[in-house]
């Protein structure tokens, strides 16, 4: 059995002060096979995030369900870890602080919680950053902390929300490569949320598309490129192949958007 | 950085200067003949006033007396503010439900409480802790309240991710992301529980620099009367700054960069 089963997901959100209903997210079903990195793409307001604080359990399901491990999830849970998008590392604890927060939050037992970080940081490659606060760090070094913080509770599925997104496209890129390099050590059950195209296809066994109004899976693509992967990929001929049928994708999206606006 | 550090540093000589000029001018102002020595005194004669006084031992037990009564007003404030605080930040009915109070206390002065605590307390330290106790509580009740209340919801949001309880959250993300607004609130009630302590010894009391104040103001003995007032802005000024070096210390991590 697939390790996350989502099945007839509908999420609806009640305005602020009205009674009106927004649908969010609707008739979502998916599979996600352990040791699978599903990516999910999608221009902005197709609900992608909603569905990942979803299955963190932070968002409540309207219709449908949602199984790990074939077991109903209810609010959050140590099978899982989410990478936020930015400043959710809290700025008065140090790099080791932040990395022992989760494994506090979670009553970690499994021996000594310095210990256990600090083998998460080195991972990240901020060994010698275990003593710097965030407002000390880049971006990019802060999503890694964030990163690491994730990896620390052992979760069975990683949840990532645009981790990459207010990086800039340099290092937006170098940790696309360093992501999959932590990633190769265990293969942890990755669901990772982007709007980004390359990025999308660089990481996935599989890449999930959405589109808006309500939010809806398109189209499941999977993505046959080999492991482990480097930039070079992405001049390949696949990759081309694959770039160019997402964009088909996210164009119609923005023209559909467009057509409302008019009629508006 | 050097820049920074001489801009901070000329605001200081400059603060200095200005200060030492007006001295220099109310000396020669005085000596002058160009205003009267009854109505402002002068810095000499403060100063050696300040000497005696010092040496009979009225600066110490003026000093002591507002001091006690700051610290108890004070602490009282901090303890009840912080307290009411972080219930009112955190559930938002207290909150509802003191409100009225808060509005209360901003918009009538508190000295027109005073003959009220004459009448329960009587006259003297109790009525002056009673008084200054109100005059600290509301920064500080406030800015711990905005501070539990604004609690950032991504923290907020992550710790939960991680399975934090509402307990945790409250101890682990809410309490010690206040602590700087916290601080500003307590800083803000120094100020104010001294002011408060003071006020209150003006209308009744049988030490202080405040009764000092009165008691040498009804006699017209300005110089005598100088002394304290002289006493009480040093006073502030030194408590005050005692909670901006706190403050910030405590505030290092919100700075974006390294100063």
């Amino acid at each position: 059995m697939a390790q996350i089963e989502i099945r007839d997901l509908g999420i609806d959100y009640r305005k602020p002060k009205s009674n009106e209903v927004f649908s969010a997210v609707d008739n979502v079903a998916l599979s996600v096979e352990k040791g699978e990195f599903v990516t999910i793409v999608g221009s902005s307001g197709c609900g992608k995030s909603t569905l990942l604080m979803a299955v963190a359990g932070l968002v409540s399901l309207t219709r449908g369900s949602i199984q790990i491990d074939g077991k109903q999830i209810n609010g959050p849970g140590p099978d899982r870890a989410v990478v936020f998008q930015e400043a959710s590392l809290l700025p008065w604890r140090s790099v080791r602080g932040n990395v022992k927060f989760g494994l506090e939050m979670q009553r970690w037992n499994g021996g000594d919680l310095n210990e256990r970080a600090m083998q998460m940081i080195r991972l990240v490659g901020l060994g010698r950053f275990s003593d710097y606060h965030p407002h000390q760090l880049s971006g990019g070094m802060r999503q890694r902390v964030n990163i690491a913080r994730a990896l620390a509770v052992d979760p069975q599925v990683l949840l990532m929300d645009e981790p990459f997104g207010a990086l800039d496209a340099q290092t937006r890129e170098i940790m696309g490569t360093e992501l999959l390099r932590i990633w190769e050590r265990d293969k942890k059950t990755a669901l990772f949320v982007t709007h980004d195209i390359d990025e999308a296809i660089f990481l996935a066994d599989k890449i999930v598309v959405m589109g808006r109004n309500p939010g809806h899976i398109k189209e499941v693509i999977k993505v046959n490129l080999p492991r482990p992967r480097n930039e070079a990929i992405l001049d390949s001929e696949d990759f081309h192949e694959l770039r160019k049928r997402l964009r088909a994708h996210l164009a119609e999206d923005m023209s559909s958007m467009q057509l409302v606006q008019e009629v508006a | 950085m050097i820049a920074e550090l001489f801009y901070r540093r000329q605001a200081l000589v400059l603060g200095t200067l200005s200060m030492i000029g007006i001295v220099v001018f109310w000396q020669i102002a005085v000596d002058t003949g160009f205003i009267n020595p009854f109505f402002i005194s002068t810095p000499s004669q403060v100063a050696a006033e300040f000497i005696t006084q010092f040496e009979d031992g009225s600066v110490a037990t003026n000093v002591a007396a507002t001091l006690y009564c700051f610290a108890w007003s004070l602490g009282l404030a901090t303890v009840v503010g912080i307290i009411l605080g972080m219930l009112a930040g955190w559930f938002a009915d207290v909150e509802s439900a003191l409100e009225p109070f808060i509005w209360f206390k901003y918009s009538a002065p508190t000295v027109a409480f005073y003959p009220l605590f004459v009448a329960w307390l009587g006259y003297g330290t109790p009525t002056i802790i009673a008084i200054a106790f109100l005059f600290a509580l509301t920064p500080i009740y406030a800015n711990t309240l905005s501070g539990i209340k604004n609690t950032d919801r991504d923290l907020a949001r992550a710790a939960r991710s991680f399975g934090a309880r509402p307990l945790d959250i409250f101890l682990r993300v809410a309490l010690p992301g206040s602590v700087p607004v916290m601080m500003a609130g307590l800083r803000l009630g120094v100020g104010r529980a001294l002011t408060g302590v003071v006020v209150a010894e003006l209308f009744g009391a049988n030490a202080g620099l405040g009764y000092a104040i009165t008691y040498y103001g009804q006699l017209m003995q300005t110089t005598k009367m100088m002394v304290s007032i002289v006493i009480v802005i040093v006073l502030g000024v030194l408590l005050t700054q005692i909670l901006s070096f706190l403050e910030t210390r405590t505030d290092s991590w919100r700075v974006d960069s390294n100063r």
